[in-house]
């Protein structure tokens, strides 16, 4: 710690200053959300701009949430995210633990390949991937969406969790191996198990991407019921006027699993950083 | 501790997974009672090699039951007003489900056009006027003249305005489904409160009232929602402005001839003045908000505006008036709405056709016409049914006229949107603008 | 752990008696079990990464129909000379260079200083760092959307504070209507937005240090500026260069925030960015070709800068 021998008042002081400096650039600009979510249209470009909504309503809530269906909407990104990251988590740990400990020909050129995920805008694939979603009936499916995301997130995870798996000592790995015990053992009862704080990180990770993921979802997904949340905010905006006020009242509802899973998971999350390949 | 917390955290997400599994299984029925027929369960979207008919469930046990795909980008009262549509269609024709998908209107091409590449676009959609020719031009859409046996009257029955933005190429791609154009709105408070009676009757008028209501960055006689060609497109038309001549070969002497370079002046005189409200650059107060808070005294926009205040600005009494006339004394504008198109990947065809030929039945003109769309039929446009606000719509889409019917509007539509920033921004004279915009166009024509 | 490991003996157990294979199988079979390891996760990447990516390749080269692929034509690499040539593209390159170049050294500085700040024992250390996290867990459309809330033009709260707080201003700036002007808000929000992951990656890397080489440099009595200066720098280098190398590839592919605020490059095209170019051509000009041609140069762009940079900070890591 940089600055841990310091214990003076006006040391303090100004740290907390800094830091409530931050907090207040950081969080007006959610602040101005969450009021304007509380106002009727007719307020929503008062001037002078003001906090605290002169009028205060609780219609732009009431019309998200009806709108369409809201409620499975939001179930749909659950579910799509919470697979997704469930089988993030697992597949790009098998990859990364072969990456990490296992010795195969080819071993450096396919990490490379990996890699390459990492260099390559998204859109760019969006019509070869459609063809290929159609070609496997995968189209208008919840599988087709998740598929395309485990993808599109291998690269970074497996690069993450490699690195993860490398800073665990080999000791007790050996002496697995001396009794004869397989790769699979050592990978699940093993390498796993002390991975926790870095499956956490990957898995934060995935959740926020296919929470959020927009241009997929919106082509590979026809069928009404089966849209997810970026894809029904998205029609909020409306051709001829925007409603700010329900544009962030659904933002709003859309933010809190987001801030659930990371407020659960941010212990593990620095630990698992600290270790992973992210630290460089 | 810290292991039992994150195996609580895990704990949950199972339980939620496992709660989702369950909702998918068996919610489906509370959503199908919400909005039945735009609803259905998405495992009978046919798996394109697989055969059609392991249609399962809720079909009824009639023969030759067909599905109709029909994509759309329409607000939340004409999606209402369709589901009604869809209803009366059903009970006509009981073995036919209408199977709809809405888009927003900014992101409905690249959705057509990812869906129409893996040959799983929509059988039948309704698109934008301006995307008619160039959809057809990719080789997209049937020929209606020639698919659509009873084509002809019903095409005899429309509009011509509206018909012939279904033109390209010696054959028929659509039918216009709705039809709409701009009239000048006023806002008669603002009006009231500066002793001004009437709307303005000219362009000079109009002018002249626009810079006597405006007051610095508090107030602004006019407004405009942007700068591509739909939004000055009532003032260029009526001031008797041309993009292209008639059969489309050239823009020279039209779009930078001398009255649409009068209309492109006038404009970008009064945005000099501050008589014009600065958003149209982007990034202001839109022009609905600033019109019915009373920021905008006049702004230039369509039908749908009546719902739009109703919902969000109940308060809010709106005023209409034809565009103002220009020094010819005639008023124009510009005609906008949607056709009705049929795909070339239309699985049953004659299903769609028979959708198709609906929606453009009266029945279902006069239901969409309650949501604020303005009907295509002169048969229907006779009736009383309609709403009171129509009339000015109705006798502004007399004069109205069409945007250039080309597969390349849209750049055209940019070239002219740039001039106009040209001109804005001080770059160049309205003269320099359109005379660089015109020879762009050519470019186009070619 | 501890149940685990037994666990973990015990199969192993069982398993030593069900097979004794010969030692070449064996060794055969260890590099079989890596690539049953490989499976899951390359079948998916390279259906849905690696083929796309040399489909869309492929696509570089033709006037694509997207509707009826027999009917496009070979065009060699017209596509790419198009573009090169087109001022429109010559910007859209400098205003994501730029970005880059602006957002990423502002990240850095601004993470490392909440790093450091946070770095000590306070109370209240975990509501501060989720706090600074909420916005990288807000999505893009979200956080884009808030900006245009606050930098409208006529009534947002950023030319309020200017004009009729701070007076700094005497008329309401016009930030999304210039294209110059418009990069100062997307600016700030890829800042505002992505300083809390750079913080949580400095945060980790500051905690790995040992306690005992600050103390040491402490006892020595070097003040604050010199430890970090001459201690702790030096220490972070590696994950200041693996920040740098991942904000820039970040700062390159720079989209919703650019698509949104600029109403896709208004006006007049100069504000674009290399990705909503290509978006603009790809689906509002149907020039598949051409959108495809953008992105592999953007690629190519991502990839030289990263091996540069590697290149040449690695090297000097090492004296």
């Amino acid at each position: 710690m940089l600055l841990r021998s310091e214990r003076r008042w006006y040391h303090l002081a100004t740290t907390y200053a800094l830091l409530l400096l931050g907090l207040l650039v950081v969080l007006v600009p959610f602040l101005f959300m969450l009021s304007t979510s509380f106002k009727p249209q007719q307020y929503t470009f008062e001037y002078p701009p003001s906090l605290w909504p002169a009028e205060f309503t609780l219609r732009n809530y009431v019309q998200a949430l009806q709108r369409d269906q809201f409620y499975l909407y939001f179930l749909n990104s659950l579910l799509v995210a919470v697979a997704t990251t469930t089988a993030t988590v697992f597949i790009s740990s098998l990859l990364a633990f072969a990456f990490a400990r296992l010795e195969f020909a080819g071993k450096n050129a396919l990490f490379y390949v990996l890699l390459v995920g990492l260099m390559i805008p998204p859109v760019m694939l969006i019509i070869p991937q459609f063809l290929v979603a159609k070609r496997l009936a995968l189209l208008n499916t919840f599988p087709g969406l998740i598929v395309v995301y485990i993808a599109m997130n291998l690269s970074l995870q497996t690069f993450l969790l490699r690195g993860f798996f490398e800073s665990i000592p080999t000791d007790l790995e050996d002496a697995v191996r001396i009794d004869g015990g397989s790769r699979w053992t050592i990978f699940r009862h093993v390498v796993l198990p002390l991975s926790r704080p870095g499956l956490a990180t990957v898995a934060i990770f995935t959740f926020l991407y296919s929470w959020d993921e927009f241009p997929w979802a919106h082509v590979a997904m026809k069928e009404a019921t089966r849209r997810t949340l970026p894809v029904a905010i998205a029609l909020f905006q409306n051709q001829h006027l925007t409603q700010w006020g329900q544009v962030f009242a659904a933002s709003i509802v859309a933010l809190i699993p987001v801030v659930a899973v990371f407020i659960l998971f941010q212990r593990h999350f620095i630990r698992g950083i600290a270790r992973s390949g992210l630290k460089g | 501790m810290i292991k039992n917390r994150w195996l609580t955290g895990f704990g949950l997400l199972l339980a939620l997974l496992l709660l989702m599994a369950l909702a998918a299984c068996g919610g489906q029925p509370p959503a199908d009672e919400v909005e039945q027929p735009t609803e259905e369960p998405a495992v009978e979207e046919p798996v394109d090699e697989e055969p059609v008919d392991e249609e399962p469930v809720d079909e009824e046990p009639e023969a030759e039951a067909a599905t109709v795909t029909y994509w759309h980008t329409m607000s939340d009262a004409e999606v209402e007003a369709l589901d009604q549509v869809i209803a009366m269609f059903q009970e006509a024709h009981p073995n036919i489900t209408v199977e709809t998908t809405r888009f927003a209107y900014d992101d409905f091409k690249s959705a057509l056009l990812t869906g129409l590449a893996g040959d799983e676009g929509p059988d039948t959609a309704r698109l934008d006027i301006i995307w008619v020719p160039e959809f057809a031009e990719l080789g997209a859409l049937v020929a209606l003249d020639e698919a659509m046996p009873n084509f002809q009257s019903i095409a005899d029955n429309t509009f011509p305005g509206p018909l012939a933005t279904n033109f390209w190429q010696g054959s028929y791609y659509g039918l216009p489904q709705d039809t709409n154009t701009q009239v000048l709105l006023w806002n008669g408070e603002v009006f009231g409160e500066a002793g001004v009676e009437a709307p303005p009757a000219t362009l000079e008028e109009m002018q002249q009232v626009a810079c006597d209501l405006s007051e610095g960055e508090e107030q602004y006689g006019y407004a405009l929602g942007g700068t591509y060609f739909w939004a000055p497109a009532p003032v260029f038309y009526s001031m008797g402005g041309q993009v292209v001549d008639e059969a489309i070969t050239t823009a020279d002497g039209y779009i930078n001839g001398p009255d649409s370079v009068a209309a492109f002046e006038m404009l970008a005189e009064m945005y000099e003045q501050g008589c014009i409200s600065p958003n149209l650059l982007g990034g202001g107060i839109g022009t609905s908000d600033g019109h019915a808070t009373g920021l905008y005294a006049m702004i230039t926009d369509g039908p749908w505006m009546v719902d739009i205040y109703a919902n969000d600005y109940p308060d809010f009494d709106v005023q209409f008036a034809p565009v103002p006339a220009g020094p010819g004394g005639s008023t124009s504008s510009v005609v906008g709405g949607q056709d009705v198109v049929l795909f070339e990947g239309a699985e049953n065809q004659e299903a769609a056709l028979a959708w198709i030929e609906f929606l453009m039945s009266e029945e279902a003109q006069v239901t969409m016409a309650q949501s604020g769309v303005i009907p295509t039929l002169r048969t229907v446009r006779e009736s009383a049914d309609l709403p009171d606000y129509f009339g000015v719509f109705l006798e502004q889409l007399e004069t109205a006229q069409a945007r250039v019917p080309h597969p390349a509007w849209g750049d055209m539509d940019t070239a002219i949107n740039n001039a106009f920033q040209r001109m804005l921004a001080g770059e160049q004279t309205a003269q320099e603008a359109l005379d660089q915009a015109a020879e762009e166009i050519n470019a186009l024509l070619q | 752990m501890a149940e685990a490991t037994s666990h973990v003996q015990q199969t192993s157990k069982q398993r030593q008696e069900l097979s004794l294979p010969a030692r070449a199988q064996r060794r055969l079979s260890r590099q079989g079990v890596a690539y049953l390891f490989l499976l899951p996760g390359f079948l998916i990447f390279g259906l849905f990464v690696i083929y796309p990516m040399l489909y869309s390749l492929r696509i570089s080269f033709y006037d694509w129909n997207v509707i009826d692929a027999a009917r496009s034509t070979f065009v060699g690499l017209d596509n790419y000379r198009t573009f090169v040539n087109d001022p429109i593209f010559q910007r859209a390159v400098l205003n994501t260079v730029s970005y880059a170049a602006i957002t990423v050294p502002a990240q850095i500085v601004f993470a490392l200083v909440a790093a450091i700040l946070l770095d000590q024992p306070l109370r209240g250390r975990t509501f501060f760092r989720v706090a600074y996290y909420l916005p990288v867990i807000t999505s893009w459309v979200i956080v884009t959307l808030i900006f245009e809330f606050l930098f409208n033009s006529q009534a947002g709260f950023i030319n309020y504070l200017l004009r009729d707080v701070l007076r700094l201003v005497d008329a309401r700036v016009r930030w999304l209507a210039d294209p110059i002007l418009v990069m100062v808000p997307i600016n700030l929000l890829g800042i505002w937005k992505g300083v809390g992951w750079s913080m949580v990656i400095l945060l980790a890397a500051l905690q790995a240090i040992p306690d005992e080489f600050m103390e040491a440099a402490a006892v020595d009595g070097a003040t604050p500026w010199q430890r970090l200066r001459h201690v702790v720098l030096p220490l972070l280098r590696p994950t200041l260069v693996f920040l740098l190398v991942v904000l820039v590839i970040g700062g390159l592919n720079v989209y919703i925030s650019g698509l949104l605020l600029t109403d896709g490059g208004q006006p007049q095209g100069r504000s674009h960015f290399i990705l909503t170019l290509m978006y603009a051509e790809t689906f509002d000009r149907l020039n598949f070709g051409g959108g495809a041609a953008i992105s592999y140069f953007l690629t190519a762009l991502v990839f030289v800068v990263s091996v540069v940079q590697l290149r040449l900070l690695r090297r000097r890591v090492e004296y």
